[in-house]
């Protein structure tokens, strides 16, 4: 585990944009010697300027915590990370390459299930599964595609190497901020836009929605398309909205949809029923259809499945998807690569420890103070144990978790995620970053050029979720430096 | 459109309209309130009155005097119909339907709501009511400025189109009815000979003084504002002018026949009007009738374009 023995060497940091002289790289000299040569004041009008602008757009998010208030503004900061578009190119046949096997890993989970009898998946942890949906067995989604849009999360260590650490294939979210921070970025350094060759991003909307079109079951016409959010309250509304108008697609909440007897999907209009071909949605698959899943769900729509099943409905990401997006499944997509594609993996995993396996369980308890635990199915950085930064009685509690649910648990070792230059109050100074693109899949693949990069804002710390006092920053993908 | 949606729109315009019309309404009287005579107690409840509040308003003071007055019915968390209640209320709104609606519409909404809540502190004292009220009014103006000029004129402008019609003829017979009611204590001797400025006072908490001068005269008898501010065709604030508007959108509206022919029950109820009888006797209860007219009109429109959807908004006003 080399990544492991790494672990805490400051010095050995990446830095995006810096050199370990602290001398900018060569693709960042440009946007260092611009923001070294403005006036600090002149910064500080700008970045009022901006909050204003956050502020004003209402670019928010909620903290499930936060009760009964759900505005926080989105924390930006203004230095951007900056990716030369050579790397980029390698990263992104990295991640269609990733999102390719994980589909076929799922119409295989859902079908014949020959990678389990070929000895590559172990069945059981498939039997113990908080994802899989006994109700998509022998389902075949159109271009046997299941997750057609992916967050999938990128570090980078100290060895400039980018790492898989997680694919979110469920309601992954995000993608506005990272649109929304491209256009507040050209409000605030218009200057440095003409200096370097920036890869626009804002194609993703159009993307998504040829990516849901291509969903339709009914050839010809335009498709009608919905997004289906679980409502206001939810910490993504600003997201669904934002989807939902730049698309043009309508915002639809689970009242708002009906299945009638002909299985088939309409939503209520001022004119009457009017038939859906995709839905775009955004709730969890237990909320999907209250039939089928959770019987006290008031967020989905009885019958949604039936529909779904007969093929009279595309949905995306499709019901059952979620059996990838599991931290213990995680550890097995480089063997699924080779196994699907026949082919290496080309961003490769974080090393992991299934605290199933007898032997890597009691690695993992004897170094709970090094490691970083992860429940398999949570997400938002929700129940996780930071080895080094915890107390004893965590790690006690937390051994006591493995050993009663070892499938639920594993482990990786405690990344030095890379740092990137961010203005904070003690002046500009490195803060821990990670990287979210946005891959899409269905008859076609795209991936966003850069992605939603997400900055832990407190002093040393590795945790970046914005509903854990993470922030972001603008993603450059800069054509040839300079 | 959704019926959700077209529901939310609907209210949304209702509750900022609502804020508007009281911000006008509270500059038109605290203007008023300076030229009242020596010996006439100015009853700042008639304002209370009009916005339809003065019960709840009494639960909570025992007496209505000016700084109260104006605290409840501009920020007063107690009070669900408040300037600042009205715009809270239309931006959560319109984040449910922001798609439906030109970008920076969202933005406009949420500056307005900054902007109410930074600044209509809970002592808005005359020397700052004024300016501090008009800008609020500014900041809606500019936004049906921008629906205006850049809203396709599909079902989700005519919904907002409803809602601001129906909340503006309600606001104006309700001002027709308590307005002059209270603001000319009527057969005293004082207020017979300020009967011309009072009535005037009442074109002016609706804005309609100049336009009323420009198409009836400079003076401001009972009979012809009555007559003014129920049946001019031109100025948009006359009961009339707004059932037309209701009537026109309805037109662009699937299968409207069955609300239509509510709106039109109400039309020839105004059509039949004597406002010279009026002006004598039976406003209130002409009023009355107007307002229950009105109140028919909303129910026909939720049941027949929104019923599909469960209906998320209470309604707090006086009207349906």
């Amino acid at each position: 585990m080399s990544i492991g023995s790494e672990i805490h060497a400051a010095a050995q940091r990446y830095d995006e944009l810096l050199d370990s002289d602290g001398k900018p790289r060569q693709i960042a000299q440009g946007l260092w010697d611009y923001l070294h040569g403005l006036p600090p004041e002149e910064l500080a009008a700008r970045v009022k300027t901006v909050d204003a602008a956050i502020m004003t757009a209402g670019i928010t998010f909620t903290v499930y915590t936060d009760a009964g208030n759900i505005d926080r503004s989105w924390p930006f900061d203004v230095i951007p990370r900056m990716i030369d578009k050579q790397e980029w190119d390698r990263v992104e046949r990295g991640l269609k390459q990733r999102l390719a096997a994980l589909n076929l890993f799922i119409t295989d989970i859902y079908n014949q299930q020959r990678i389990i009898k070929d000895g590559i998946f172990p069945a059981e942890v498939l039997a113990d599964s908080k994802n899989f949906r006994a109700a998509c067995v022998g389902m075949k989604p159109r271009h046997g595609v299941w997750a057609h849009v992916c967050g999938t999360d990128l570090v980078r260590h100290s060895d400039g190497e980018f790492y898989v650490l997680e694919d979110n294939l469920r309601v992954p979210s995000g993608v506005s901020y990272m649109l929304e921070n491209r256009q507040l970025m050209k409000r605030l350094f218009p200057e440095v836009f003409s200096h370097y060759r920036i890869l626009p991003n804002e194609n993703y909307p159009a993307q998504l929605y040829d990516t849901l079109a291509a969903l339709s079951p009914r050839n010809g016409e335009r498709p009608v398309i919905v997004v289906l959010t679980p409502g206001v309250f939810n910490s993504a509304y600003f997201e669904h909205s934002y989807l939902a108008q730049q698309m043009g697609a309508e915002l639809v909440e689970g009242v708002d949809l009906v299945v009638e007897k002909d299985d088939c999907v309409y939503m209520k209009t001022i004119e009457g029923l009017e038939r859906v071909d995709v839905i775009y949605r955004r709730i969890d698959d237990d909320f999907l259809d209250p039939e089928v899943f959770r019987p006290d769900s008031a967020l989905g729509v009885p019958g949604l499945m039936r529909a779904w099943k007969r093929g009279n409905v595309g949905i995306a990401n499709a019901p059952g998807a979620g059996v990838a997006d599991d931290k213990v499944v995680y550890a097995f997509v480089p063997q699924m690569i080779k196994y699907y594609l026949d082919q290496d993996p080309i961003i490769p995993n974080v090393p992991s420890f299934l605290c199933m396996y007898e032997k890597d369980r009691d690695y993992v308890l004897a170094n709970l103070d090094k490691l970083v635990v992860k429940p398999a199915n949570e997400s938002g950085g929700y129940g996780m144990l930071i080895g080094p930064q915890s107390t004893a009685e965590q790690r006690s509690q937390f051994a006591e978790l493995i050993r009663n649910n070892p499938r639920n648990y594993m482990a990786q070792p405690t990344l030095s995620l890379s740092t990137v230059p961010t203005l904070t109050d003690e002046g500009i100074a490195p803060r821990h970053v990670d990287l979210r693109p946005f891959v899409l899949q269905s008859d076609r693949s795209f991936v966003t050029a850069g992605g939603l990069t997400r900055v832990a804002l407190r002093k040393g710390s590795l945790v970046v979720n914005s509903s854990q006092g993470g922030g972001s920053k603008d993603t450059w993908i800069v054509d040839g430096g300079v | 459109m959704l019926s959700r949606v077209a529901e939310n729109l609907y209210w949304m315009t209702r509750y900022v309209e609502r804020a508007e019309d009281t911000a006008r309404l509270i500059n038109a009287v605290t203007l008023m309130s300076l030229d009242m005579p020596g010996g006439v107690r100015f009853g700042w409840d008639t304002l209370l009155r009009v916005a339809g509040i003065d019960e709840l308003f009494f639960k909570h003071h025992e007496q209505a005097d000016e700084a109260a007055v104006i605290q409840f019915l501009i920020r007063d968390e107690r009070n669900p119909n408040s300037i600042l209640a009205c715009i809270t209320r239309a931006r959560e709104n319109t984040r449910t339907f922001r798609e439906v609606l030109p970008w920076e519409c969202w933005e406009w909404i949420n500056e307005l709501y900054l902007y109410t809540r930074d600044n209509l502190d809970a002592d808005l004292d005359r020397r700052r009511r004024y300016d501090v009220l008009q800008a609020v009014i500014r900041r809606r103006q500019s936004i049906v400025g921008l629906l205006s000029g850049t809203m396709s004129r599909d079902a989700a402008f005519q919904f907002l189109r409803l809602g601001r019609n129906i909340e503006r003829a309600d606001m104006t017979s309700r001002i027709l009815d308590v307005g002059h009611a209270v603001i000319l204590p009527n057969g005293t001797s004082t207020a017979t000979r300020y009967d011309d400025f009072l009535w005037m006072n009442v074109l002016k908490a609706l804005s309609a003084y100049p336009m009323y001068r420009r198409h009836v005269s400079v003076h401001a008898d009972s009979a012809s504002v009555i007559d003014f501010l129920l049946k001019n065709p031109f100025f948009p604030r006359t009961v009339v002018h707004c059932l037309r508007e209701i009537t026109e959108v309805l037109r662009t509206l699937p299968n409207p026949a069955s609300v239509l022919a509510v709106v039109q029950d109400v039309a020839s109820t105004l059509e039949s009007a004597d406002p010279l009888q009026l002006s004598k006797a039976g406003l209130h209860e002409f009023s009355d009738h107007v307002q229950l007219g009105l109140a028919k009109i909303d129910a026909a429109v939720r049941y027949h374009y929104f019923r599909s959807a469960p209906s998320t908004q209470t309604n707090i006003g006086v009207a349906a």
